[in-house]
């Protein structure tokens, strides 16, 4: 391949660039999503500390993108074996798993905001007193980042299974 | 372009923790089942016992006649205006709702100067400028109220030389009103809220559709018209103005048409009572849209003029009980209800 095609960084740093953009950006997007849903979930808690236990999942669900983006990041660091000295992948194999790590990276920016914004309208089901699960809404939010995981971890395995059938691992 | 989430999520910074404590404080405001017990209640006593469950319990504990009623609701609405800047709405947001008191004491004040009564039972201490302030001579009020004061006083000295003119205190509540809109929609357009800036054009096009008729039925001409009436609604005042040559069925089947009073029917035009009514339902149902967004100032602003409307309804159903008025009279002076 042509080197120009990876503007000069090497397929390690393309790999390591994947696996930071992944924890990086899902946890910009779970610490928004925690602070949107917190700020309204704490209203709610100064005038009424009895509902504490149902707001309090609510709060922490954004959280969870977070977490998809760290799983993200650590399996391409074990996949192509970072952890053990690997520093020569080839540039196209790095890019490639660089391109992996974007479902998951922007899938969790996007899909946290937006939970902590469900998660904040869900808490007025909760302020009401109303019977209905609070919880389901921003939890329905959570499928298309559990989806994004999943794409970019098979992507991993592919790339992965590749690069052993090609000796680059 | 606009930029994804960060509306929201400044929002959500700002107002977020004022809306989690709205979510909670609407649930406490009164439903229709508490206007029923207070209305069916069999004594002005019966109905402070049951306020005595609710925030109103500290506020007429021990009243005993009206002017101890509208003292108590007073400090209940001083309180309630004092939540939004806890809850950190922007001060134009505030200044909103205190504002019209201000012009409501000017004009008391105006008044019973041009009619050489004192003004001190018609003031309410809940604006923006002091009482001492307002009572005091001209050149000592704020800008706003000053320009209104002065633009009147030669007509008021010389009404009150002549003897009180009939014209006088309508040209006090033109101006008074027209300044106290003009403020309210300078306020409304710095608190950069689209929600207050429509309630205010809202307000407008209700003060003016309610000018047109009685002007209609006054028989005034449309010069006339055209002066009363006021800039800053969406009912644009051409429209009116045209309108306003029709016969008179056919003026108000203009006004009933208008987008911007939808829900209020030609027949609620024509009956001034109905009229109220109809116009209250409008401003309660636009205020429920405010209720439904998620996070922003919207919910907190509702709440409070949800709260103003409570304060509203529980000041009728106590000073009516008080005055020996029965249920069902009192039933038919509550207006809609916010939830």
């Amino acid at each position: 391949m042509n080197d120009l095609l990876w503007w000069g960084i090497s397929g390690t740093d393309w790999a390591l660039i994947g696996a930071g953009v992944a924890a990086v950006l899902g946890g910009i997007g779970s610490a928004v999503g925690i602070s949107v849903a917190s700020n309204v979930t704490s209203g709610i808690l100064s005038e009424d500390g009895t509902k504490f236990g149902k707001l309090l999942p609510i709060a922490a669900m954004p959280g969870t993108q977070g977490i998809y983006g760290f799983i993200g990041a650590v399996l391409v660091l074990i996949f192509f074996n970072l952890l053990g000295g690997q520093v020569d992948l080839p540039g196209a194999l790095g890019f490639k798993v660089f391109l992996a790590c974007l479902p998951v990276a922007f899938q969790c920016l996007v899909s946290a905001i937006y939970q902590g914004l469900t998660g904040a309208s869900a808490a007025r089901i909760v302020a009401a007193d109303q019977p209905a699960p609070a919880l389901i809404f921003p939890a329905l939010v959570e499928t298309y980042a559990v989806l994004a995981l999943i794409v970019t971890i098979l992507m991993l395995l592919g790339l992965q299974a590749a690069a052993q059938a090609a000796g680059a691992l | 372009m606009r930029v994804p989430f960060v509306k929201e999520v400044h929002d959500a910074t700002r107002y977020g923790f004022a809306v989690g404590k709205v979510r909670v404080l609407e649930t406490r405001v009164f439903r229709a089942a508490t206007y029923e017990r207070l209305i069916d209640a069999p004594s002005f006593d019966e109905q402070r016992r049951i306020l005595s469950e609710t925030p109103y319990g500290a506020f007429v504990e021990g009243a005993a006649t009206a002017d101890d009623v509208e003292a108590g609701l007073e400090r209940a609405l001083d309180e309630i205006y004092g939540f939004l800047v806890t809850a950190g709405l922007p001060d134009p947001v505030a200044r909103f709702f205190r504002v019209r008191y201000d012009y409501a004491n000017l004009r008391a004040v105006l008044k019973a100067r041009l009619l050489g009564v004192p003004a001190d039972d018609l003031l309410v201490d809940l604006g923006t400028v002091d009482l001492e302030t307002i009572t005091g001579p001209t050149p000592g009020l704020p800008e706003n109220l000053r320009a209104v004061a002065e633009g009147l006083e030669p007509v008021d000295g010389e009404d009150a030389v002549e003897g009180a003119s009939p014209i006088a205190p309508e040209r006090i509540d033109a101006a008074v009103e027209r300044a106290m809109f003009e403020d309210i929609l300078a306020c409304a357009k710095a608190s950069k809220s689209r929600f207050l800036r429509d309630l205010a054009a809202l307000e407008i096009d209700i003060a003016n559709a309610k000018t047109a008729i009685r002007a209609r039925r006054r028989e005034l001409d449309a010069s006339t018209l055209s002066g009363l009436l006021l800039p800053g609604g969406e009912l644009e005042v051409a429209d009116i103005q045209g309108a306003y040559e029709l016969p008179f069925e056919e003026f108000i089947e203009v006004l009933a048409r208008a987008p911007q009073l939808k829900g209020v029917s030609a027949q609620d035009l024509l009956d001034a009572e109905r009229l109220d009514v109809a116009t209250d339902g409008l401003a309660v149902r636009f205020l429920r849209s405010g209720r439904e967004v998620a996070i922003g100032p919207e919910p907190v602003i509702a709440y409070v003029m949800a709260r103003e409307a409570e304060v509203r309804a529980v000041r009728t159903l106590l000073i009516g009980k008080l005055a020996g008025l029965g249920p069902d009279a009192l039933r038919n002076r509550l207006r809609e209800v916010y939830v």
